[in-house]
């Protein structure tokens, strides 16, 4: 077990969290079983209410579970928390609107101990020319690089990322994208919930698909992509005739959209299919396209319903 | 690293003025209104004149209130998540609200330091020095209670409005008090029981205690003022705990 834990930065055992109130009980989280790797950059993906910032608090330590385990880098995630190893941008809040940049990052630094740091994560993500504004004029992308500088603080082993580019416009997510892939490259551990589909191809090698408070697919971003078996080939056809000789080329063909002699088929065996398109039926433009992780990730909720 | 926490506090209140002038100018104000009404105020009580009467009444309730609305502001930053940050630091709860405490310490500090000097400059006085320190203190530790009272609100209901009304509720208990005027009969036996009243009756007791048991204006036995003292301090403590529970399992 000992070795085992070494290499894990995260492990979940049978995580459960139930909210109780008056009149309801809501299972946000109903087990979730999950192990990461030190090392690794996973996207927990799936809509709002999947059960992800459930999760990543119980990571955390914010929320007790209701059943199950939680170990972070082998410890439990309040001595992982305040030993500095695991931190976290998290969704709500966390800042005061009425204090400056600069003595947000200096107050956290002392609570961290790590008061020298500073100087140093503040120059990092960009914060120095704005050090003297107040947190409630940052606009939404500055406030988010300021809850990054505040996880960057202890140095930790494992990094976690509540939907942080909630509130960014397109070119800020590009910039904290960029930022955090070099970041990542000191060999953290980087485990980010978002629901941008976007932002888990382009950053994560591995995706944990959340819905409904359970995980519903699990496995490198790629291998998700290619659940959904099949791609779709858009061609212009010249005749009725070749658009009727192209539907009976195997049993996996089919139609998926047409205006007017444009028309994209389903099927199995793309290459091959591409190629009798053009070389026997006089098809132009052709196109070939893997389904999106969006289509992947539309298929799966609606499978794990 | 308490230390850099408070001294970020205090430019924060600095900045704030809205909070500054309640818990400074307001009780200072008010003493200089009822205080210096010529028909009254130099009368004799006790060992002093009605002047320092009101003085210490005014400086409790301004040490009371600034102490609330300071303690108060773990709601506001707990609403806005600050607690959820502070949480994933080696910082304990509870040296954040030790931090706070000594905020709001301070500030209730200035507040009837500020009531004090205007008393001695207008005129309030007693017939020993010893008086003035041991009302001060009174007032300064005595305040401390209504911390618990106020993070104990903040907790619970973690809203500005909450906030408001904690504070609404601290004249209202000031009235009930026997804080702002003379109560008798009926309404001074219910004051008894009301969480403002053993406090500023142990801070008006130095200059009070002469009085033989029976006349006018003649102090309870201090052990009731005392028993009141205890007691709510203990009520609202056991209601800070049992609220930041609470809080923290809504988490």
């Amino acid at each position: 077990m000992e070795t085992l834990n070494r290499t894990e930065a995260v492990t979940l055992t049978g995580l459960r969290k139930t909210f109780t109130t008056p009149r309801t009980k809501v299972e946000a989280v109903c087990g979730v079983d999950l192990s990461i790797h030190a090392g690794q950059i996973v996207a927990l993906l799936g809509p709002n209410g999947a059960g992800k910032t459930t999760t990543v608090d119980m990571i955390l330590g914010l929320t007790q579970p209701s059943a199950g385990t939680v170990e972070v880098l082998g410890l439990s995630p309040h001595r992982a928390v305040t030993s500095g190893r695991v931190s976290a941008v998290l969704q709500t809040g966390g800042l005061l609107r009425d204090m400056t940049v600069r003595e947000t990052v200096t107050v956290i630094a002392t609570m961290h101990g790590q008061a020298g740091r500073v100087a140093q994560v503040m120059d990092r993500t960009g914060l120095t020319a704005i050090a003297k504004r107040k947190v409630g004029k940052c606009s939404g992308g500055e406030q988010q690089r300021i809850k990054f500088a505040l996880a960057l603080l202890p140095d930790p082993d494992v990094l976690i990322l509540d939907e942080p580019t909630a509130g960014m416009d397109v070119m800020a997510r590009r910039d904290f994208w960029e930022n955090m892939r070099s970041e990542a490259s000191n060999g953290r551990t980087i485990i980010f919930a978002t629901h941008y589909l976007e932002e888990a191809q382009n950053f994560a090698e591995r995706t944990v698909l959340m819905s409904h408070g359970r995980i519903v697919a699990d496995g490198a971003t790629e291998e998700l992509r290619k659940l959904i078996s099949g791609r779709t080939v858009s061609a212009t056809l010249p005749t009725e005739q070749a658009i009727a000789r192209a539907q009976a080329f195997d049993a996996s063909v089919s139609i998926a959209e047409r205006s007017g002699q444009r028309i994209s088929f389903k099927c199995a065996d793309s290459d091959s299919f591409a190629q009798t398109l053009l070389t026997d039926l006089g098809a132009w433009d052709l196109e070939i396209s893997a389904p999106s992780l969006e289509d992947a990730f539309i298929q799966l909720t609606e499978d794990a319903q | 690293m308490i230390a850099t926490y408070i001294r970020v506090e205090f430019a924060r209140h600095f900045r704030d003025g809205y909070n500054l002038v309640f818990a400074l100018l307001l009780p200072a104000a008010m003493y200089f209104l009822f205080g210096n009404i010529p028909s009254y105020t130099d009368a004799e009580v006790g060992s002093g004149n009605v002047k320092f009467y009101l003085m210490v009444s005014m400086a409790a309730y301004g040490a009371a209130v600034s102490t609330v609305a300071i303690a108060g502001t773990v709601a506001t930053e707990t609403m806005q998540g600050w607690g959820r940050q502070i949480a994933l630091t080696r910082m304990t709860p509870a040296s954040f609200v030790a931090s706070k405490m000594i905020v709001a310490a301070t500030v209730a500090a200035a507040s009837a330091a500020l009531v004090f000097s205007l008393g001695a400059g207008t005129g309030a006085r007693v017939t020993d020095g010893w008086m003035w320190v041991v009302s001060y203190l009174i007032i300064l530790s005595g305040a401390m209670i209504f911390a618990c009272y106020g993070i104990g609100v903040g907790m619970l209901f973690k809203s500005e409005s909450a906030l408001g009304l904690a504070s609404g509720l601290m004249v209202f208990f000031a009235f009930f008090g026997n804080v702002f005027m003379p109560l008798e009969g009926g309404m001074l036996d219910a004051a008894r029981f009301t969480p403002m009243f053993g406090y500023v009756a142990l801070a008006r007791y130095p200059m009070l205690h002469e009085i033989p048991a029976g006349t006018d204006m003649a102090p309870d036995p201090l052990w009731i003022p005392v028993t009141s003292v205890v007691a709510w301090a203990l009520i609202f403590a056991l209601f800070a705990v049992f609220a930041t529970r609470k809080a923290k399992a809504r988490q």
